[in-house]
């Protein structure tokens, strides 16, 4: 412990703010229009969906859990707001019970992970194909079209520069950093990731804490279908698919542990806007979509591979 | 017999029971169902999951995971139409054969050695492989299908030897392996060992990472195998191959009992679980259940699993201490 | 690290509020220098492929037509929207968009357009306002009634037994719009029930499995509507492997180069489509005329090269009829 200490603790952050003023150096040289801020900031509207989900996923990662249904609960969050909306409910009260669907697909997650005491990878493996098998089977696939402008304005819309989902994140962010940074709640987050075992000898409320932890990301599932909805105008059975795996990359990227216990939120972002600036910039400059698989795939190992030879931290935890 | 064997026992009872019910009802409802030609048909169905299955029990029996096997597919089928391929190399078929198996077996390598010597953690690098390969099987394919794959390999995906089909056969000859492998030698029982205690099994003197090596470069190989006996029962090579594919196989390994934490996990129970997950498409369709049935489909597959789930908790209740030791 | 965070969205606003103004580069009128992006549903599939081929034949030709060519690999609508999004903000001159879901992408080209960006439909058309021209080789409604038009023909006589169909995936834009029209030309052969719409997941042994499952849970099946790319070679294997050829037939839409083998074996009696390097050429043809001015509202006919000239009807400009290929014509077709 006392070596660990001792060595320099941020090397994952050092290497992944070089890799990416690496990128943006690059990106400036090859493609200045790419970098003007407000391309940057139209492009930033791909991310916030993303970006949400990390949040909870992090957290969700620092126990040593994971949530493979984000997209597939979204699904069902999309196709509630739609078929409420075009059943002449009032925008904000459908708005309302997406979130509601929300927050109850990821207690049902939670439940079965902190009462019934089930790996979440199982869990949440069976509701990667229940939920999205709900949104399906209850909207029949069909397309919801046509909502309100101002409704659009939520994910379209600007204020003081920034989308507004991009506010909605950084209040996130902030409320998430201070729980984690400040107070014991987040304490436990890591103690669970160490040592669950332990943690539930010392008295700490493990299933409370984890129930709450997959509801929050049931939550946050239902505020990122909203803010698709609203990007896209168009709300199906189909929103979100496979967005568990970009989630998922951009946490560990940022040196979150799958272990658990171990990771930060400024490593997060980091790999988070990493993987959004490569993508773009792939996407940009050369115009092709299996490149940036190919890229993305060996950023991915190359940054944890960089990371493991410049810190020789051990991984047996 | 020590309790864990007895848990894992348990699980494979419920998964047989479940499967059995499954089949019996659709055999009623619908006795075509249980006709020689389906029966044997949603075996050929299951022989890919059956064989990554075998491989990746071991994986995850090491407290590992590898979610590229999916996507080794695609390459590999890419791969192996572009060597034998009039159109392209045009190389004979053995010569395809075994490069495409040498191939699979490579990308297991290079997945273990990242995982042990690298030390980048299992989900990471192949995690990256998944996405990586499926980019290079895109750029490999450039757009086009291959169509005119010779007949000494469609052979193996539709021809028959002494009244089985190859791939039956292939299936069948490395899930035995499989079972000896695990129950009678040295190695098999290592690798229960790396996973149930990898300090435990340091300090006994076994090499951890040589064994992780080995699992993952054996789960390459079986792609390759799996490559060569499914893709050859169509007669298109496309880049989406194999999309899917590691969700499918890994939820079969998980129904099956085995522990996703490792040490614990038989392949009969993989393969029950295989045979679960694989026929529910098959009895939906049997089932006829009428136009909107199919929307459900998905819902009832992760019912399925939960419902599993929920019945092994039940029935583990008391022995629940050792469970999670 | 306690200071990271809020250091990191420090610098993100102070980087400067202001988003800069866009100015499309280098669109003006005139026979000048234009790029024209090219949008497929799913970049990778030999359908799109021919296309782009096309494509990049007309642009050699107009020699002053840069095209660039990409898509989703996964057929995902909301990466194609981005790809818009993406070239509206570079100020590329045309965007032509063959769009995977077009209420998903209807807000990326309406922007585009705002934007000042022109942008054109081919192969399947955009929502309503979302485009200014559609390249149209065949409308929703023409090819869903193709489709059972076709089969009745296949299955001859009074076109009589059970048949299905087995769509992309349950969510596919397009299928479902297909779909809609086929279920509506059907009323017109009473005697043809559709028993089965299953999708296959883009997932050529997905579509096989099923296609097996179809013929043998339903003895009296006449016909599959294999609808999506993968779908059509993985049913017609199911058939030719169940010996059912010239019992149940197959239909779908593919190039020919695809389907070949089958329809030379009997296994399919006929395939539907369009000369895909034609409608490819026609669209970079169509996107040129209109960023340099030849394309003017109210316009009956556009010279296309060696097309020669191509009706306009509105708002459309017409490629010609579906193809019906079969085993006495397919050899004329390489693409």
């Amino acid at each position: 412990m006392k070596t660990r200490l001792a060595k320099f603790p941020f090397w994952h952050e050092a290497v992944l703010a070089l890799l990416l003023v690496a990128l943006l150096i690059t990106a400036n040289t090859m493609e200045p229009r790419f970098m003007r801020l407000g391309t940057q900031i139209e492009l930033s509207r791909h991310l916030w969906e993303i970006a949400l989900l990390a949040l909870p996923m992090m957290l969700i990662i620092i126990t040593a859990g994971i949530d493979l249904s984000v997209g597939s609960n979204m699904a069902m969050c999309a196709v509630t707001l739609g078929l409420l909306y075009e059943a002449h409910v009032p925008m904000p009260l459908a708005i309302g019970a997406a979130l509601l669907v929300g927050i109850i697909g990821g207690a049902i997650n939670g439940a079965f992970i902190a009462f019934l005491r089930v790996h979440p990878l199982i869990v949440t493996l069976a509701t990667l194909s229940a939920f999205r098998g709900v949104a399906e089977g209850v909207s029949l696939a069909r397309p919801i079209s046509g909502f309100p402008a101002s409704f659009g304005l939520l994910a379209q819309g600007t204020f003081a520069c920034l989308p507004i989902p991009a506010w909605m994140f950084i209040a996130a962010a902030i409320v998430c950093s201070v729980i984690l940074a400040k107070t014991p709640f987040g304490r436990f987050l890591y103690a669970i990731g160490y040592n669950e075992n332990a943690c539930r000898f010392t008295g700490i409320n493990v299933p409370r804490i984890k129930l709450l932890l997959y509801t929050l990301a049931g939550f946050m599932s239902a505020l990122s279908a909203i803010i698709f909805v609203a990007r896209r105008n168009t709300a199906k059975a189909d929103v979100g698919t496979g967005i568990e795996l970009d989630v998922i990359a951009a946490v560990v990227l940022g040196g979150v542990s799958i272990f658990g216990g171990r990771g930060n939120i400024v490593g997060m972002l980091l790999g988070v806007v990493l993987i959004h600036e490569t993508r773009e910039f792939v996407s940009w400059h050369w115009n092709n979509d299996e490149l940036i698989l190919v890229v993305l795939g060996v950023l991915l190992i190359a940054s944890v591979l960089l990371n493991s030879l410049f810190s020789r931290r051990s991984r047996s935890d | 017999m020590n309790p864990l064997t007895l848990l894992a026992r348990r699980r494979e009872y419920a998964v047989a029971l479940a499967l059995a019910l499954t089949i019996a009802v659709a055999g009623i409802v619908n006795p075509a169902f249980l006709a020689a030609g389906n029966l044997r048909d949603i075996l050929v169905q299951v022989v890919p999951a059956a064989i990554v299955g075998c491989g990746l029990t071991f994986v995850i029996v090491t407290g590992e995971i590898d979610i590229s096997v999916g996507s080794s597919m695609g390459l590999l089928a890419a791969v192996l139409g572009q060597l034998c391929s009039p159109l392209h190399a045009g190389l004979p078929v053995w010569v395809a054969v075994v490069l495409t198996l040498l191939a699979g077996t490579l990308i297991g390598l290079v997945n273990g050695l990242l995982v042990t010597v690298a030390r980048v953690p299992s989900i990471i690098v192949t995690l990256g492989m998944l996405t990586a390969l499926r980019g290079a099987t895109e750029m490999l394919m450039a757009g086009k299908w291959i169509t005119d794959l010779p007949s000494a390999l469609r052979f193996l995906g539709t021809g028959s030897v002494l009244g089985m089909r190859v791939s039956l056969w292939m299936a069948a000859l490395v899930i035995v392996t499989s079972i000896l492998f695990a129950r009678n030698t040295a190695l098999g029982r290592r690798v229960y060992a790396v996973g149930s205690n990898p300090h435990a099994a340091h300090l006994a003197g076994l090499s951890v990472g040589r064994i992780k090596i080995f699992v993952f470069t054996l789960t390459g190989f079986l792609v390759g195998v799996a490559t060569l006996v499914s893709v050859p029962q169509l007669s298109v090579i496309e880049s989406g191959i194999g999309i899917g594919l590691e969700l499918l196989v890994v939820t079969c390994v998980v129904v099956g009992g085995t522990s996703i934490s490792g040490g614990k996990g038989t392949i009969i129970g993989t393969i029950l679980g295989v045979g679960l997950l694989g026929i529910v498409r098959t009895v939906l369709i049997f089932l006829n259940l009428g136009e909107r049935s199919v929307y459900w489909e998905r819902a009832i597959q992760g019912g399925f699993i939960l419902a599993a789930v929920l019945a092994d908790n039940f029935a583990q209740k008391n022995k629940r201490g050792e469970a999670h030791a | 690290m306690k200071f990271a965070l809020p250091l990191t969205f420090a610098a993100l606003l102070f980087a400067g509020c202001k988003p800069s103004a866009e100015t499309p580069a280098g669109s003006s009128a005139g026979g000048k220098k234009i790029t024209v992006c090219m949008l497929p549903k799913k970049k990778g599939v030999p359908y799109f492929t021919s296309c782009s081929q096309g494509a990049e034949e007309a642009a050699k030709q107009l020699g002053n037509v840069e095209l660039i060519y990409d898509g989703p690999t996964d057929g995902a609508p909301e990466k194609a929207a981005a790809m818009i999004e993406k070239w509206a903000l570079q100020g590329v001159d045309v965007i032509a968009v063959s769009p995977n879901d077009p209420d998903v992408l209807a807000p990326a080209m309406k922007k585009a357009r705002e934007k000042g960006v022109h942008v054109v439909t081919w192969d399947a058309d955009g929502a309503a306002g979302t485009r200014e021209y559609f390249v149209n080789q065949a409308t929703a409604q023409d090819i869903g009634y193709a489709l059972v038009d076709t089969m009745a023909k296949d299955i001859g006589g009074e076109a009589e037994g059970e048949v299905a169909i087995i769509t992309a995936t349950l969510t596919a834009a397009n299928q479902n719009e297909w779909m809609k029209f086929m279920k509506e030309r059907l009323a017109k052969y009473p005697k043809l029930s559709l028993v089965g719409v299953q999708p296959c997941n883009e997932d050529q042994k997905v579509a096989f499995q099923v296609a097996q499952d179809l013929i043998k849970a339903h003895p009296n099946l006449r016909g599959m509507w294999a609808i999506s790319s993968v779908a059509f070679p993985g049913a017609a294997e199911a058939v030719k492997q169940s010996g059912t050829a010239g019992k149940v037939f197959v239909t779908g839409l593919s190039t020919p180069n695809d389907m070949r083998s089958y329809v030379k074996d009997g296994t399919v009696k006929s395939v539907l489509l369009w000369n895909t390097k034609d409608l490819g050429y026609l669209t970079v043809y169509a996107s040129n005329a209109l960023a340099n001015g030849g394309l003017k509202a109210g316009a009956a006919s556009l010279s296309a090269g060696r097309l020669g000239e191509k009706k306009i009807a509105g708002d459309q400009v017409l490629l010609g009829d579906i193809l019906v290929f079969t085993k006495d014509n397919i050899d004329q077709f390489d693409f």
